[in-house]
This record gives structure tokens, C-alpha cells and sequence, in this order.
């Protein structure tokens, strides 16, 4: 389950003013993977964080099928997140304090108490699905690899219907890389998800249904359409 | 309503208004933490800043301890001196200060005080009301122990009966307190006067022997040796308060021609009321009346009012001690701006950060407050085993119900005030935040 | 301690109703004797009931006990000097639900409690009496 993006007009300016990332215009059909790519400090990130709703800055208009994300409350932008969007961190963002189960079924911790046990489940099939087997081991004495699994283990365990991935692969050796990308692949195409992938990874980018390129906040090959 | 909790037992009352003033506390968390299950999250943070909430935790422990600890100790020290005044119903002096005589009578400190003369004994133990009207002879010492020449119903009533060995029957004979170093079958020789000043010499050297024991009785008086009040004023070289052809009688009935005078009488009176009228017909120009517990009664309650400016103040130290906590709180919160900005990105309700920074907050005061529970006793504890020995009074302070209210007060005030630094949860935006 | 009394305020919620009826309610000392010292009818109805009685704390025999005897004129001026043989008809014993903190002998206070008629001898000091309120609080 997932649905369309589209995006116009869509402005974010800093605090002072400047503009970080102008968007005139962006479709993105239901179930698409979409590869973003651009020099560092282009303005990925912060198109991701626009897309999930998380900028208070964004001008224009973003909307996931019927709903405006921009028009929303920060309590129901909120709630939007935690119904339909799973984000992978470019820096993983975990506790280090938390072992890898509980990172990666932290949602659960103020989802609905019917949901908690199945996103605990699901988090845990992630996991050892991504090859991460201590699940108690707190996870400051994780490598960068195994960090970045469990993030990405954290972002599927809400089985959300769009994923947004910052880096995903960043800090995976190449096969490691190359299971996560297929993986990602199925289950956008399986499930029908909505898959939207920052990367400098040609191997990533090359399994996506469109790319964009980014460069100073502007796209800059809106129509980089690729044949599927 | 009221009727109804006029009738609950003290006790229940007391439960009740525990409850009561835990209650905000426990609203507070229960509409914070409704449908969320935080706590390893929050047992993550609390481990990640241990050191600091360790120093938080000791700051609202210790400042919660003196708090408890003084209140307990108080009551301790009062339940005490009343207690060890509890055989001390009516007390007749010569005219002077309540406070100066009771201190004498009861809690046997030295004092210079005049001496009331047959006549008036007479009157006294006359009385029809009076079961008991004992003199008290002061004045002499052994070591540490202060000598009191009574009658031995008085030494019966002091010590409930409880005298190992036996009663004197004899001129050189005493019975000694539950903490004189002397033993049943030793003997000693009195010295004038009490302390450093005692004169070892004065009384020629003549031997007493020590034949009864009494049982504890937790007041200054187990430090005592009591000799029958003859001996006192014999060894004084006065009359001892019998005609010559009775001169071997040891106790009363005195006559009042051969009564040297004794600085106090211990009444004890078979009737309530009778208490009362003994009272008004010994307050004239020449004898004083009073009852030792009315005196302490007026001491507690000027030292009421003392104390409770002294708990007002504790109170205040502590809510600074732990409204400075919490503004830690707020400043190490924002070590987390990250982590919080997380959950939030991840779909975390606001309450739900909100929560978190609030359950941080008052897990350290709950702990605190626990720790400072123990803390206080301690304190409580040492403070009147020190007391006890320096004054022979025996002080227990136990912690009662008004700590606990005190307590549950303060933990209801606090973790009320520490849905402030919680806010700390909506300061920045989430994106600032996952950036900082 | 301190806030206790503000405490037992704050749950009762309704200090100033206690009042009102207080005033309304009080007894007077000698309405519960006869001439003859037996028990008024005031007093045999009202038996075993919560009832106020005001009048002045006499200066209390023990520190830190659940008791004193109320009077109904302050102690300075003794109530029994001449009369000693009978129970005095204006004073009575109070058995508070609290440790008593003393009032002085000149300030009128106003007990609440349950009326109990009848002989009892004190289980601590021995003293006997014939009226007593009992699971008392004043002010
Ligand atoms: N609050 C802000 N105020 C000013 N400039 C900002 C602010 N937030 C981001 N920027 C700037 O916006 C630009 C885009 O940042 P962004 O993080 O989106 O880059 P990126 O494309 O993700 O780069 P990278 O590949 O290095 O992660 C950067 O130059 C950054 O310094
Ligand atoms: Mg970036």
C-alpha cells in the first residue's frame, strides 16, 4: 500500500533566508523507486526531511495522494509519519545506549499497544534478516555496517508504505550493499511501496525507476526518467 | 462528608491524606505516560548521563534527608523528654522558674535551688488526694552519677518495681540506676556537690553500699544513685527528719520539727482532678505547684512554632534543591535535542518525548526522595543515639506519618514542577534537532 | 508537622460548613449534669454522638498524651479548691484522636467528639472518670 507523490512549487528556505531547495515540480507515480543524487550540500537531505514532513520551513506544496502534507498540523504530520513513512538516517541516528532489537523496534515503544507485539515481531525478522543476530548487545560497540543495518531494520519494522533512505548503503561493503539494494527492490516491488533513495552508490542508483540529480537545492534533470 | 472522616481512625486518616497527596503525582503520570511503554528508552538515557544523575539524585537524597531526619528528630526528642517526665505528675518547689525546677526535679540538672520546710511536706503528704508525696535531697555525687536522697516509694514508682536486688532498709544503703557503674554488693564514698567542683573529702568518707539495681527507664535518672533522704541529711550533718526516739526510721512519716527541708516534692495524686486542686493550693508565696508536663507542653509549643519555621525552611531549601535539579534537567536535555528529534521524525507523538523527559525527571526525584528516606533515618538514628548518651534521656525517632506526608507532598509538588523542564521537548524544530 | 493541619483542611474541603454547624451545635459544659449531678437528658441523648463542646484546655499532667481535661472557666482560677469530694461538674475529659499540643489555659478552644457517659479508669494513669469525649480534635 502506498500512493503518489506530487510535489509543486515547494520552496525551503534557512533561518536566514536563504534558499536550500527549490522544487517546482515532482510526480512520482504510486509504488516508483526514485534515486536522488548530487554533490554534498546540494540539498538532498533536506529534501528528504521536506518529503516526510519534518521541515517547519517548507513553502509550496507537497502532497502524498490526497493528503497535503505542508497543510497539516505538526501532530498530524506526525501522525502521518508514523502511519506511512519509514526513514533511514544518513548518520543512523540510533540509541547507543538500546541493543539492536530495541532500536529497531523503537516505534513501538508509542505505537498502539495491539501494534506493538507485530512491529516487534516484523523488527526482529529484520533484523536477522539483515544478518544482525545480538539482538541485546547495546549498540555503541556496533560497527558502521551493522549500525546502518539496524537502522535500516528500524525504518522496515512499521512495514510503512514509503520509505525514504538517506545513504542507505553508505557504510556496507559492497555485497552487503548489493543484498540491502536488492532487498529494498523487493519490497518495493512485492509489496508496493514507494521507495526514495539518496545515494552516491551507481549500484543503488541503477536499481531505481527514476533518478534525479540535484545541485544547489535545484533539480536539475527533472525528466531523468529511466525505462523501468 | 466531614462527619464521616472525623470518624476514621487517626490512622486511617493518615493513609488516606498519603494518598491524597500522591494522587497529583500519580494523575500526572498516568495521563503523561497513557499507551506509551518508554522505559527502556528512558532507562537508556538515565544510564547514558549516570554521573550527573547520580550528583542530582545525591543533592534532592541529601536535601530530602534533613528535611525527614529533622522532623522525625523533633518529635523524637519531644516524645522523649515527655516520656521521661511521665512519672513526674505534680512537682512542689519553692517559688522560682518552672523550667529551672523541672529541669531539676526531672531531668536531674544541677541548680541551686531553696528548700521547702516540714511544714509544708506535711501538708502535702497529709493531703487525703495524695498517694505518694516524695522528697528529693540533691546535692552530692559519685563520679558521673548524681546522688538523690528519696523515699523508697518513690524509687518503686520510678522504676515500676523493677529493682534487682532489693530495696534499702538500711541508713548506708542505695539503690543505683540501670546506667551507674556501680554493681549490687560495691560501695562508695559520695562527694559535696556535682562535677569538677565536688568536694571528695566533705562527708568524712563514710561508705555506702549498693544493694538493688533498677531497671531502665530511658531518662537521666538511670544515671542516679538514691539513697533514703535520711542519709542525705545525715551526711549533711542535719536532722534526719525523725524525733530522736525514732531516729532509726528510714522514710515517712517525717516530723516536720526535725525536717531539714527538701528542695522539691514529687506528688502523685490517686484522683484526676485531685492533681488539679493540689495544684491551686500549692501555688502560694511560699511554694510553687506545677506539673512538669504542662511545662514541656508550653516548651514544645513555643518550639512549635520554631520548628515550623525551621521545616518551612527545609521545605524551601529542598524545592530550590530540586527546582535547581530539574533546571539541570533542562540544560541536559539538551545533550538529547537529537535523540528526541528522532523519535519525533520517527512518528513519536509529541506527549510521547514529552513523557520522556518528564519520567527522566521523576525517576530522579522518586529515587532521590527514597534515597533521602534512608538517608534521614540514618541521620535520624545517629542523631539520637548521640542525644541519648549525652543526656541519658532515651530519644528513638522513627520515621512517622508526617514525614511520610511530607514526602509524598513533595514528590507531588515536584514532579508537578517537572512537567516544566519537559517542555524542553517542544524548543526546537525537529529537522534543527536531527541536524544538531 | 507543620502543614498537616492545612492538609486536613484541604481534604475536607469544607472548613467554613465545620464552623457553621459548630456554632450552631455547642454545648454548654453544665447542660450535661443534672442538679444532682446525674446525667442530663441532653446528655443521655446525645450519648455515643459526635458532639462540640468549647471551654479551656486545664494545664495538661502529661507532655505528648492523647488527653486532657477541658474546664469550663480557664484554669488560672481554681474550680475545685473548695469542692474536692465530687467529680467536679465543670470539667471533662478528653481523649483527642491526635497528640495533644497544648493550648494555653486561657484560650478558648472547641473540641469535637463522641460523648461517652459512664465510669472509666484510665488504662495509663489509673484516673478515673464519669464523662468523657473521645476520639477528639479541637481548635
Ligand atoms: N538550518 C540551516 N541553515 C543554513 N544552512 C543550512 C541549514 N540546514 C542545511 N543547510 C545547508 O543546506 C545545504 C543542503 O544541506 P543538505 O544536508 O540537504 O545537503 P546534502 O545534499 O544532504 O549533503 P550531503 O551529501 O553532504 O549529505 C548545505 O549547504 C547545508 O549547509
Ligand atoms: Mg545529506
Amino acid at each position: 500500500m502506498t500512493m503518489p507523490l506530487s510535489v509543486t512549487d515547494c520552496v525551503v528556505r534557512s533561518d536566514r533566508g536563504r534558499v536550500l531547495l527549490s522544487v517546482p515540480s515532482l510526480e512520482l507515480g504510486p509504488g516508483v523507486s526514485l534515486g536522488i543524487r548530487g554533490p554534498s550540500g546540494a540539498g538532498k537531505s533536506t529534501l528528504l526531511y521536506a518529503l516526510a514532513g519534518l521541515s517547519d520551513r517548507a513553502e509550496g506544496s507537497i502532497r502524498w495522494g490526497d493528503t497535503e502534507l505542508l497543510a497539516l498540523s505538526t501532530a498530524r504530520r506526525t501522525q502521518f509519519r508514523a502511519a506511512w513513512i519509514g526513514m533511514i538516517f544518513q548518520d543512523f541516528l540510533l540509541f547507543d545506549e538500546l541493543g539492536a532489537l530495541a532500536n529497531a523496534s523503537l516505534p513501538a515503544m508509542f505505537a498502539p499497544r495491539s501494534d506493538r507485539s507485530a512491529l516487534k515481531t516484523r523488527a526482529g525478522a529484520q533484523l536477522a534478516h539483515l544478518g544482525i543476530t545480538a539482538l541485546k548487545r547495546t549498540v555503541d560497540s556496533f560497527s558502521g555496517g551493522e549500525r546502518q543495518r539496524v537502522a535500516v531494520a528500524r525504518a522496515l519494522s512499521n512495514d510503512a508504505g514509503i520509505l525514504l533512505a538517506d545513504e542507505p548503503t553508505a557504510s556496507l561493503n559492497r555485497d552487503a550493499a548489493d543484498a540491502l539494494i536488492a532487498d529494498l527492490v523487493a519490497k518495493v516491488r512485492n509489496n508496493g511501496k514507494t521507495l526514495i533513495a539518496v545515494s552516491h552508490d551507481a549500484h543503488l542508483l541503477d536499481s531505481m525507476d527514476q533518478i534525479i540529480s540535484l545541485t544547489d537545492g535545484q533539480i536539475e534533470t527533472p525528466s531523468g526518467a529511466r525505462p523501468a | 462528608m466531614i462527619a464521616l472522616w472525623d470518624g476514621l481512625p487517626a490512622e486511617t486518616q493518615d493513609i488516606a491524606l498519603v494518598v491524597l497527596l500522591i494522587l497529583p503525582a500519580l494523575i500526572v503520570g498516568r495521563i503523561v505516560l497513557r499507551g506509551y511503554a518508554p522505559w527502556p528508552l528512558i532507562g537508556a538515557l538515565l544510564w547514558r548521563f549516570r554521573w550527573a544523575n547520580g550528583l542530582f539524585v545525591l543533592l534532592i537524597a541529601v536535601s530530602v534527608g534533613m528535611g525527614i531526619g529533622l522532623l522525625a528528630q523533633e518529635r523524637g526528642l519531644r516524645q522523649g523528654t515527655a516520656a521521661a517526665a511521665d512519672k513526674f505528675d505534680l512537682v512542689v518547689t519553692a517559688p522560682g522558674s518552672e523550667i529551672t525546677m523541672m529541669l531539676a526535679a526531672v531531668f536531674l540538672q544541677p541548680s541551686d535551688v531553696p528548700l521547702l520546710d516540714g511544714a509544708t511536706y506535711a501538708a502535702i503528704a497529709g493531703h487525703e488526694n495524695v498517694a505518694l508525696a516524695a522528697p528529693l535531697g540533691f546535692g552530692d555525687s559519685f563520679g558521673a552519677s548524681p546522688i538523690v536522697g528519696t523515699t523508697a516509694e518513690f524509687a518503686i514508682h520510678l522504676s515500676d518495681g523493677r529493682i534487682e536486688g532489693r530495696m534499702w532498709q538500711d541508713y548506708g544503703e542505695a539503690v543505683v540506676g540501670a546506667l551507674t557503674p556501680l554493681q549490687i554488693g560495691d560501695g562508695f564514698i559520695p562527694a559535696h556537690g556535682v562535677g569538677d567542683g565536688a568536694e571528695h573529702d566533705a562527708h568524712g568518707g563514710e561508705e555506702l553500699h549498693v544493694v538493688g539495681r533498677m531497671g531502665a527507664t530511658g531518662t537521666p535518672w538511670d544515671r542516679a544513685i538514691l539513697l533514703p533522704i535520711e542519709t542525705v541529711w545525715d551526711v549533711h550533718g542535719l536532722a534526719n527528719g525523725h524525733a530522736p526516739e525514732h531516729g532509726e526510721q528510714i522514710g515517712p512519716p517525717f516530723d516536720p520539727a526535725y525536717f531539714p527541708g527538701t528542695p522539691v516534692i514529687i506528688v502523685r495524686a490517686n484522683e484526676l482532678w485531685a492533681n488539679y486542686a493540689l495544684r491551686s493550693e500549692f501555688i502560694t508565696d511560699r511554694t510553687m505547684a506545677f506539673f512538669p508536663g504542662t511545662v514541656l507542653g508550653n516548651l514544645y509549643r513555643v518550639l512549635g512554632d520554631i520548628r515550623q519555621a525551621i521545616s518551612l525552611m527545609t521545605l524551601v531549601t529542598q524545592s530550590l534543591v530540586a527546582a535547581s535539579v530539574l533546571l539541570g534537567l533542562f540544560i541536559l536535555s539538551n545533550l538529547f535535542q537529537r535523540q528526541l528529534a528522532l523519535l519525533r521524525a520517527l512518528g513519536a507523538p509529541a506527549r510521547f518525548v514529552f513523557a520522556i523527559l518528564w519520567s527522566y525527571g521523576a525517576v530522579l526525584l522518586v529515587v532521590g526522595a527514597a534515597f533521602g528516606t534512608v538517608l534521614g533515618m540514618i541521620a535520624a538514628t545517629v542523631l539520637s543515639r548521640v542525644i541519648s548518651a549525652r543526656t541519658d534521656i532515651l530519644v528513638s525517632a522513627p520515621i512517622g506519618w508526617s514525614e511520610i506526608h511530607y514526602l509524598a507532598g513533595f514528590i507531588s509538588l515536584m514532579t508537578l514542577l517537572s512537567l516544566l523542564p519537559a517542555l524542553a521537548a517542544f524548543r526546537k524544530s525537529i529537522v534543527a534537532g536531527l541536524r544538531s | 508537622m507543620l502543614t498537616r493541619r492545612a492538609f486536613a483542611l484541604i481534604a475536607l474541603t469544607f472548613p467554613l460548613a465545620a464552623r457553621l454547624y459548630a456554632q450552631e451545635g455547642t454545648i454548654k459544659l453544665r447542660d450535661l449534669y443534672n442538679k444532682d449531678l446525674s446525667f442530663s437528658e441532653l446528655a443521655i441523648s446525645l450519648e455515643g454522638k459526635r458532639i462540640f463542646v468549647d471551654g479551656f484546655m486545664a494545664p495538661p499532667l502529661k507532655a505528648e498524651s492523647d488527653f486532657f481535661v477541658l474546664t469550663k472557666k480557664p484554669m488560672a482560677v481554681c474550680p475545685f479548691c473548695e469542692s474536692s469530694a465530687d467529680w467536679p461538674d465543670d470539667i471533662l475529659a478528653i481523649y483527642t484522636k491526635r497528640t495533644v499540643k497544648v493550648t494555653p489555659f486561657n484560650v478558648k478552644i472547641l473540641v469535637h467528639g463522641v460523648l461517652e457517659l459512664g465510669d472509666m479508669t484510665d488504662p495509663d494513669t489509673g484516673f478515673v472518670s464519669r464523662v468523657r469525649i473521645v476520639d477528639a480534635k479541637y481548635k
